[in-house]
């Protein structure tokens, strides 16, 4: 579920409108996140990072309280009343499996992955687009990026 | 809606046997991402946004079987990612099909014509080509110019070898009515069996996030597109959700009716919105807080959405829950109406492609809107 600061912008529309008279809807900010290493002082900053976490489209490194860390995409979380029985579900870089880690046992949380939703902004490729179509150029496309 | 009869057979006497049942939330289509990495790279994507080991993985065919098992819904939609880049794709087509699902594949058609001969005509087979509009819309909403010649051959060549072909357009701010109109000329002339049409919804992670429909322009626009319809045109969405689209008819959300299975599990609440995945079905059904999602929830999330996904159930489940609706829905089957609508008519005269948005830079047709001066219909 996003954040009430991710969809700030389509509540105040709504705040101001009502859904059925919109005509474009507002989309959402993109946050900065690659990168961010969040504080985890309160219980509020770790579900808040958490939830950050589950939104992001890369990959995040937890470090557990014993020291063993975790890289992977966090594709899930569930949220208890309490830390200890809230988790995170992660699928790791490098296998196919789905480790679970306890929101009280998580010592760091790092955005250590590359944001895939980021940097792709549409009125970039329009731009581009409209530049190589003056140029004359033919074929004009984006191509999806190289797995390997 | 133009389905084979026997499709249409099994999905009333399913729903049916839920009602008798006294089931109140049952699935209709299984939605199976089977993978989510593509050959496009669309502008108004959200769903290929994954670092590069996710994008790599794919379902075994036995956890698609496994999950088509689960669920029980007659239909099962394969959606991506570009499903012809999974491997294994003619095989868990194929089990499918054994098993008696209605299969709508859906793809782009980049692979189509090549990968055609790996798959075997069916009744039960359908190829749900993407063409978002025509040949300049369609290249600039998948950002490759081409795009649309390569999808055109690949239905022809599908046609031509027996297959059920139907497609499906999402239109996006800036869609031109008139164009789009032209569109299903195009792809009726090319043999497609049926036609799928439907406003995109906000993705949060769609690169483009200037140019959503809200939902007052939608009802416009499709209102344009889909009155004084053609009697060529065959639609295969129900005749209750297209008068949802044109605004004649109000249906909250049905998310459990499309649920979607992809590699992270059952994804909770529907097929656009993630907030979570449950690992079995029935987890899906008996753990997600429902009540949190539709627009009268006042999730804002889904105040503006108007999709098929979402509302297509509810007009399923609205003619099988009383006998007014069951006779509403009969009536419209059997006397289908072009909704004849002089004031369409008069707003697709009018419409002047809004020079604002990305995907209204194409230049108007303007033999299209010749032809168009008249209520059309044939
Ligand atoms: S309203 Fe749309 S986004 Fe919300 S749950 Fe229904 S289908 Fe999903």
């Amino acid at each position: 579920m996003a954040t009430e600061q991710q969809e700030h912008l389509k509540i105040e529309q709504l705040r101001q409108h009502n859904a059925d008279e919109i005509e474009t809807i507002a989309g959402r900010e993109k946050e900065n996140l690659e990168g961010w290493i969040p504080t985890l002082a309160s219980d509020a900053e770790v579900r808040d990072a958490l939830e950050k976490a589950f939104d992001y489209r890369g990959d995040v490194t937890i470090t557990r309280k014993d020291g063993s860390q975790v890289t992977g995409y966090l594709f899930d979380r569930r949220t208890g009343s309490s830390l200890t029985d809230s988790f995170v579900r992660v699928i790791p870089t490098n296998e196919r499996v789905k480790v679970n880690v306890v929101y009280a046992e998580i010592a760091a949380l790092a955005f250590t992955g590359r944001d895939n939703a980021a940097g792709k902004s549409f009125e970039a490729w329009v731009k581009k687009y409209w530049e190589k179509k003056v140029a004359g150029e033919k074929n004009i496309r984006i191509d999806p990026e190289k797995l390997d | 809606m133009a389905v084979p009869v026997s499709q249409a057979w099994t999905v009333a006497s399913y729903v049916l046997t839920q009602k008798l049942k006294g089931r109140k939330r049952y699935p209709l289509v299984l939605m199976l991402e089977p993978l989510f990495r593509c050959n496009l790279a669309c502008a108004g994507c959200g769903k290929i946004q994954y670092p590069a080991h996710i994008l790599k993985q794919e379902l075994t065919p036995e956890e698609c079987f496994r999950a088509a098992e689960e669920c029980g819904a007659p239909m099962v939609s394969i959606p991506g990612g570009e499903p012809l880049l999974h491997p294994q794709m003619p095989e868990i087509v194929a089990g499918l099909v054994a098993r008696k699902k209605y299969v709508y594949m859906c793809t782009n058609a980049l692979l189509l014509k090549e990968k055609l001969h790996l798959f075997k005509p069916s009744k039960y087979l359908s190829f749900s080509v993407h063409v978002d509009g025509q040949r300049e819309h369609h290249d600039f909403s998948v950002c490759r110019e081409g795009g649309y010649d390569i999808a055109m051959e690949g239905i022809r060549a599908a046609v031509a070898a027996g297959f059920r072909v139907t497609t499906n357009t999402t239109l996006f701010d800036g869609a031109d009515p008139n164009s789009v109109r032209a569109h299903f000329d195009d792809l009726m002339a090319a043999g497609v069996e049926s036609m799928m049409v439907s406003p995109g919804y906000t993705y949060d992670k769609a690169p483009d996030q200037n140019h959503f429909l809200g939902k007052a322009k939608s009802r416009r626009l499709f209102r344009a597109i889909l009155s004084n319809r053609k009697k060529s045109w065959q639609f295969n969405t129900h005749p209750l959700f297209s008068e949802f689209l044109m605004g004649k008819q109000n249906f909250e959300c049905t998310p459990w009716g499309m649920p979607t299975f992809s590699i992270f599990g059952w994804q909770k609440p529907c097929y656009l919105l993630q907030d979570g995945y449950a690992d079995t079905f029935k987890e899906l059904m008996e753990e997600t807080a429902w009540e949190n999602y539709g627009a009268k929830s006042g999730n804002p999330q889904c105040a503006n959405c108007m999709v098929h996904s979402g509302h297509e159930a509810s007009a399923v489940d609205y003619n099988f829950s009383s006998l007014k609706g069951f006779l509403v829905t009969a009536r419209k089957y059997m006397f289908p109406s072009a909704y004849p609508d002089p004031d369409a008519q008069k707003l697709l005269n009018e419409w002047r492609p809004e020079h604002s948005g990305p995907l209204v830079q194409i230049q108007s047709n303007n033999a299209v809107n010749d032809e168009l001066q008249e209520v059309s219909g044939d």
